[in-house]
């Protein structure tokens, strides 16, 4: 059986990259009217789109909470967005368990106290599945939030990291993460270095779960220099131009 | 940190030792942080030496709360209440409405026993009101128990923009007929 190498001779992975090295990444924000914020985030081959709703009225009676904001998170994935086409993705288990993750990695970095009795809705959707597709919505996700001017203690950015044939990757491919090896998806709080998020199915021992742990955070931190950077050139931008951001 | 620094959710702009936390900042062991995408901007205070530091953002989210000024459409009247749609607080037009009641007891301040809802608002009237609580889960509770809170716009049977004439008459310009409304005094 001929196995696929996934890293070469001289440390490169099956495309091209480091093994520290997350994909290039692009977004654009705004891309909708009716949305009070939206985002277009690609990661590599990865993209996926996610739209902001709200502060807005409750819309399912007696969920309200009388303190604070109640979030609703929902992934998708499009029926073009893998390889074989499928028939419906919507509400399986797996996007259900993501969308409840995502849901409460928010849950902790919004600040729902100010506004009570409201509800806030993201929606996010893969355009093209090439792993990380958890990761890519939790950083588009908060991309839309920031468009749509809510609160946020931190600007969450999340990465995935992994290990193959006892080399720990950041950020895995699709090929990366059939591979079998351990996932370990991470959403972090740059700003503060406190986690939010943090899943692993698989077995490692100490020695592995710290050097992919490393892994993952040296991604987030990657990623969330080039989204910060370009976020504060596309406000700086408007700034130029408005003279205001009223 | 300088003024009209652009800055992100989280980043530390300034201490509550210098400064007061204002809209688009929170506080987090006695640092001052951002919340939202936005420039700072610092605000003196009279009569006092810390400023307000602030970050200016693109679009702000404006929701009721107790004791905001807000405007509201009248939906539906029935003996009890009446049932608004909230469409503006505090002079901000909101992107979705919020259901408001205005109770009976709520919309004067006197003899409140004898208001009479059908008499004080009708379908489709704008109406300045206040919050006065959070109320029951599906509507804010409003009230209209002062001079300047009640009806601002209504029309006449005949479809005209009714003028108001007393704080509880007002008045069709076209046919002359007087309509009872709880209205409100133009400041």
């Amino acid at each position: 059986m001929s196995k696929i190498e996934f890293i070469s001779p001289e440390g490169l992975r099956v495309d091209g990259r480091r093994p520290q090295e997350v994909r290039k990444i692009n977004y654009r924000l705004n891309l909708f009217s009716r949305a009070d914020g939206s985002a277009y985030y690609e990661q590599g081959n990865t993209r996926v789109l996610a739209a902001v709703y709200g502060p807005r009225q409750v819309t399912r009676r007696g969920a309200s909470k009388h303190d604070r904001a109640i979030i609703n998170c929902e992934y998708s994935m499009a029926t073009f967005s893998t390889g074989e086409r499928r028939k419906s993705a919507k509400r399986d288990r797996r996007s259900t368990e993501i969308s409840v993750v995502i849901r409460q990695t928010f849950e902790s970095v919004i600040l729902t106290h100010l506004y009570p009795r409201t509800q806030i809705d993201i929606f996010m959707q893969v355009l093209q599945a090439d792993g990380g597709t958890r990761c890519a919505c939790i950083n588009a996700a908060s991309l839309a939030l920031i468009d749509a001017g809510i609160p946020m203690r931190d600007f969450v950015v999340s990465c995935a990291a992994g290990m193959i044939d006892g080399v720990a990757l950041t950020d895995l491919n699709y090929i990366e993460d059939s591979a079998g090896g351990p996932d370990l998806p991470l959403a972090i709080l740059p700003k503060q270095n406190k986690i939010c998020l943090l899943q692993m199915d698989s077995k490692l021992t100490i020695e592995q779960y710290e050097e992919v742990m490393q892994m993952a955070v040296e991604g987030c931190k990657q990623i969330h220099a080039v989204l910060d950077a370009k976020l504060k050139d596309v406000t700086d931008q408007l700034v130029n131009k408005r003279k205001t951001l009223l | 940190m300088s003024e009209s620094d652009v800055v992100t959710p989280g980043t530390r702009i300034g201490s509550v030792d210098t400064h007061i936390s204002g809209r688009g900042t929170y506080t987090r062991d006695g640092r001052i942080c951002a919340s939202v995408v936005g420039r700072v901007v610092t605000k003196d205070v009279p009569n006092q030496d810390k400023k307000i530091i602030e970050v200016e953002s693109k679009q702000e989210t404006t929701v009721p709360q107790i004791g905001s000024i807000v405007l509201a459409t009248v939906v539906k009247t029935t003996t009890q209440f009446a049932k608004v749609d909230i469409t503006c607080v505090e002079g901000k037009a909101l992107e979705t409405t919020f259901m408001g009641m205005i109770r009976q007891q709520d919309v004067r301040a006197t003899e409140i026993d004898k208001v009479v809802i059908y008499e004080s608002f009708r379908p489709g009237d704008v109406v300045r009101a206040v919050v006065i609580s959070l109320g029951d889960s599906k509507s804010y509770y409003l009230s209209t128990a002062r001079n300047e809170l009640g009806v601002v716009f209504g029309t006449s049977m005949a479809g005209q923009t009714l003028v108001p004439v007393s704080w509880k008459e007002m008045e069709c310009p076209k046919t002359h007929l007087r309509e009872l409304r709880k209205v409100a005094k133009t400041i």
